[in-house]
């Protein structure tokens, strides 16, 4: 009896152990945890699919294993030996291939405009007679032209012949090889006709002082495989805004109490996903992402918030769902959970993905507006900083408010700086004008059913109140 | 005197050099194409292609005339008359001359009719009638392509000891004459005496004519020679020849036997020898094998980097066609493109019935232990080659087994020449076998043999049924139409 790496999620072949709870002579049970996984964002429990004695453990605390691999042989167990049933990944060899060890874009909607093509075999054309591959002039022109050996391309045509569209697979897999070849040493075994990234020069920083090094954990190579992948491909505007939240501050501190009687925190991330729905709704093109593969702009009629939660290891963006859908005590709920999920890293994969849009809030620890990176293939992100109490002069009348500096960050490709004040202006007057009735608790229950029509009404109706003030 | 300046001189105006001066204009340089003789266009037009096959073409009026009694139609003895024959052949090469100067004046390409000769990497002297002419130059290209070698135990100055130049004046019918050379100018010549009323003896040193093209595909062309000329003789060389009164006497060794045999004339076709020399090669960094073929690399550069040279005079295959290509990748290369040869010369030769074969052929495959199929298709079967009394052809394809590509393509018979640009088209576009059987073919045509032979490969040719497939010996065409 073999127990494998199932299959981990989409786009999620491969982890490294970070915890192994069984060893040779364990009885296991079915489903019972046998190891942990790290895997770029999150910390996979691995059960056991069959039940039985543990006679060999083939991995380790550190080994990278990938979807398939064989990690513990049973022995005689309770377990009817049963053929592994449809459900279960089929077994694949163990292999390290380059494939596994390229960056998965967590794509949601659709495929990443620029997915990692599939890494090809290496393959090497021959030919006894010194006979050129199989291409035409016009195409074996182009390959010399960009000094692509045509011997190294797999044709997909009959006989192998090499058409313009496998030279170009051929190329988008060598550019993107390269590209991950720094992040990911694992392209070390990519095919030799892969050149590899010249190296990054090391400097020895010993000679100036004494100095302590860490490898870089997964998650923190994968943030920043996808903070420069989001980097490199999105022109970013940023747009900074202040938000008055004096008065929601009161209610907050208000309700909070019977919040918490229920289990929940009421906090001002909460209140501002939901002023940010409203704004989508109102802003269609933000809550959308663009298809560079077929030129189109897609937007989604579903409203999936990511929160960015500060972690110690790094940052993990898990999203909330239906955010329209839920009252603010749901989410306030929600929120509370999915953040400490996240801290523990015991978030799964599947949380991760299929973000609209994103909040990064980092008014707990303080600072000022700050220019966050869109989380492709999202097209905006909003940052939040700490509120300040300040002077302000309305109607020739110094007041003190507390001010909440916020920074939208979105991609100028899709989105033009007008409708980017427009919108970060909308979320501040639906900030600033949040109906206290929503934030109240009284007859939650009946509340909640008619929340989806109803609040949005109201949401409208208190913004545009708030406007005319 | 001040030197002419220009971007690119090149040197000779034959099918490589003019196509090089052509090609370097449309791309925006300064040109200058230096000829020695005062027509342009080379031996190609002058002195081979373009001559031989008028005479080609005449000559076949008579064969066909001659032979067209049991179809019910009956000329009378044709009258020859050699000067209008001879006049009518400078028209046409006096029209296709013309063409190329014309041409080159829309380029703004200047001709200087003279012999040039490099006074260094930078500089050709060129001696024209009005006297010395220096041009200083960017780069060079050197065409000046080949000419008949005549080994020098032939040459007695004996103008009845003829090379292919004086063959093409057609100076006289001889009664007896000799070819020495069975390679395509001696039998396309041949063909010609043969026609006009000549007893031809032709002789090869080899143990074979048309060296180099598969056997299969010489045998109709062997089978002509046989009954129309008055002896082949393999294995034989020409030891001596002398002048006797009126005639050559030569002796020969046929196979181990000697003979003595007199001829009214000799033609000498032995090969080509390149005109590399008295070019000033000296003066540059270009450098000459030991045959006198200028050296050059895939990029058609010299040893000198400012002088390129394509066509005859760097040796390979000594063909119109390679010229015309090794020109444009030449001015590629001095345009800036990464251009190299790479491309596969098709070989035609103009006999009766003609042969063509492109990319791989059977015997070279065979020679280098690579298993390819071969399929054929006789003509035998094809209706269109019965219309006009011709199945003595065979159209072949040379395939990879594993990806059934097209490798090779050989065709014999009428009009192989024109046929053969479709294989070529195939192997440089990587076609199958399937593809090549999948293009619908016009009926009826000579063309449908290609269509009819890839079907071969798979067993399924229309005119043809194969009991086991793939296997060209048991294909046994059926003739319909």
């Amino acid at each position: 009896m073999d127990i494998r790496i199932p299959r981990l999620g989409e786009g999620a072949d491969n982890g490294t152990v970070i915890s192994l709870f069984v060893k040779e002579g364990d009885k296991v049970e079915k489903n019972q945890t046998i190891l942990e996984l790290e895997n770029e964002k999150a910390v996979a429990p691995i059960p056991a699919s069959e039940g039985g004695v543990v006679s060999k453990v083939h991995v380790k605390v550190g080994d990278r294993v990938s979807v398939g691999q064989l990690v513990l042989t049973l022995s005689g167990g309770a377990s009817s030996a049963q053929p592994a049933s449809a459900s279960q990944p089929a077994p694949r060899p163990a292999q390290a291939p380059v494939q596994a060890a390229l960056p998965a874009v967590a794509a949601p909607v659709y495929a990443a405009p620029a997915p990692m093509p599939a890494a090809p075999a290496p393959f090497a054309y021959q030919s006894a007679l010194g006979i050129a591959p199989p291409a035409a002039p016009s195409v074996r022109k182009i390959a010399r032209d960009l000094g692509i050996d045509l011997g190294r391309v797999r044709g997909s045509e009959s006989g192998g012949r090499i058409v313009l569209a496998d030279l170009r697979d051929y190329i988008q897999y060598l550019q993107a090889a390269a590209f991950s070849a720094a992040a990911a040493p694992q392209a070390a075994q990519a095919p030799a006709s892969v050149p590899a990234k010249p190296a990054a020069e090391s400097i020895d920083f010993s000679k100036w002082g004494p100095v302590t090094k860490k490898p870089l954990t997964s998650l923190r190579k994968k943030i920043a495989e996808k903070m420069q992948e989001s980097w490199n491909a999105i022109p970013h505007v940023t747009q900074n805004d202040e938000v008055d939240v004096t008065d929601i501050m009161q209610w907050t501190k208000a309700y909070g109490p019977a919040y918490e009687k229920q289990g929940a925190k009421l906090t001002l991330t909460a209140l501002i996903l939901k002023a940010c729905v409203h704004a989508l709704k109102k802003f269609p093109v933000f809550n959308s992402s663009l298809d560079e593969a077929t030129g189109e702009l897609v937007f989604k009629e579903y409203y999936h918030l990511g929160v960015a939660v500060d972690t110690e290891q790094g940052l993990i963006v898990p999203v909330l769902r239906d955010i329209d859908k839920k009252s603010l005590f749901e989410i306030s709920r929600e929120l509370g959970e999915i953040a400490e999920k996240t801290r523990q890293r015991k978030v799964s994969l599947e949380e991760l993905k299929g973000g609209t849009f994103t909040i990064s809030n980092l008014g707990g620890i303080g600072g000022q507006h700050f220019t966050p990176i869109v989380n492709r293939p999202e097209v905006a992100i909003l940052g939040v900083s700490r509120g300040v109490l300040k002077p302000v002069i309305r109607s020739q009348k110094l007041d003190q408010r507390v001010l909440m500096p916020v920074s939208l960050s979105y991609d100028h490709r899709v989105i033009d700086g007008a409708d980017g004040a427009r919108f970060v202006r909308e979320i501040a007057k639906a900030i600033e004008g949040f109906p206290e009735s929503e934030i109240k608790l009284g007859g939650a229950a009946a509340k909640k059913s008619e929340e989806p029509a109803k609040a949005k009404t109201e949401k409208v109706k208190a913004a545009a109140g708030k406007g005319k003030r | 005197m001040n030197p002419i300046q220009t971007d690119i001189v090149v040197l000779g105006a034959g099918p490589g050099g003019y196509a090089a001066a052509f090609y370097a204009a449309d791309k925006g340089k300064k040109v200058i194409l230096v000829e020695r003789e005062n027509r342009l266009g080379g031996v190609c037009l002058n002195r081979g292609c373009i001559p031989s096959k008028t005479l080609l073409h005449g000559t076949k009026l008579i064969k066909e005339a001659r032979e067209s009694e049991f179809r019910g139609i009956t000329f009378g003895e044709p009258k020859i008359d050699l000067a209008k024959m001879r006049s009518w052949k400078e028209s046409i090469i006096e029209k296709l001359s013309g063409g190329i100067r014309s041409l080159a004046a829309r380029r703004s390409v200047e001709i200087m009719t003279g012999r040039g000769y490099f006074e260094d990497s930078k500089t050709l002297r060129v001696e024209t009638a009005e006297g010395q002419k220096f041009i200083q130059f960017d780069k060079a290209i050197i065409a000046v392509g080949s000419k008949p070698a005549m080994p020098a135990a032939f040459d007695l100055g004996n103008p009845r000891i003829m090379t292919s130049t004086e063959a093409l004046e057609i100076e006289e019918i001889p009664q007896d004459l000799l070819i020495v050379g069975g390679g395509y100018i001696g039998l396309e010549l041949g063909t010609v005496y043969a026609t006009l009323g000549s007893r031809i003896v032709l002789v090869e040193a080899m143990d074979a004519i048309l060296a180099g093209a598969d056997p299969d595909l010489v045998r109709p062309v062997a089978k002509y020679a046989h009954e129309h000329f008055k002896e082949v003789r393999v294995k034989t060389k020409v030891l001596k020849m002398a002048t006797h009164k009126k005639q050559i006497q030569v002796v020969m060794d046929v196979d181990g036997q000697k003979k003595e045999e007199l001829y009214d004339r000799v033609l000498v076709s032995v090969g080509r020898a390149s005109n590399s020399a008295d070019l000033g090669l000296k003066n540059t960094k270009v450098q000459v094998d030991e045959k006198g073929f200028i050296k050059v690399n895939e990029h058609q550069q010299t040893s000198d980097e400012s002088i390129y040279a394509v066509g005859d005079c760097v040796g390979g295959v000594l063909l119109a066609h390679k010229a015309s290509k090794e020109a444009r990748i030449a001015v590629e290369v001095i345009t800036g493109e990464t251009s190299v040869f790479e491309s596969l010369i098709p070989a035609v030769v103009f006999t009766d019935p003609e042969v063509a074969w492109c990319g791989v052929t059977e015997s070279e495959a065979r020679k280098k232990g690579v298993a390819v199929t071969t399929v054929k298709f006789p003509w035998g079967a094809s209706g269109r080659a019965l219309t006009f009394d011709r199945p003595d052809g065979m159209t072949k394809l040379v395939v990879d087994p594993e990806t059934e590509r097209i490798l090779g393509v050989g065709i014999v018979g009428h009009g192989a020449g024109e046929l053969i640009s479709e294989g070529v088209l195939a192997i440089e576009m990587g076609a199958t076998v399937s593809d090549l059987a999948s293009c619908v073919h016009p009926h009826p045509t000579l063309s449908e043999t290609l269509m009819e032979s890839a079907e071969m490969f798979f067993g399924h040719a229309t005119h043809s049924f194969s009991r086991s497939q793939h296997k060209e010996e048991s294909a046994e065409p059926q003739h319909a139409s």
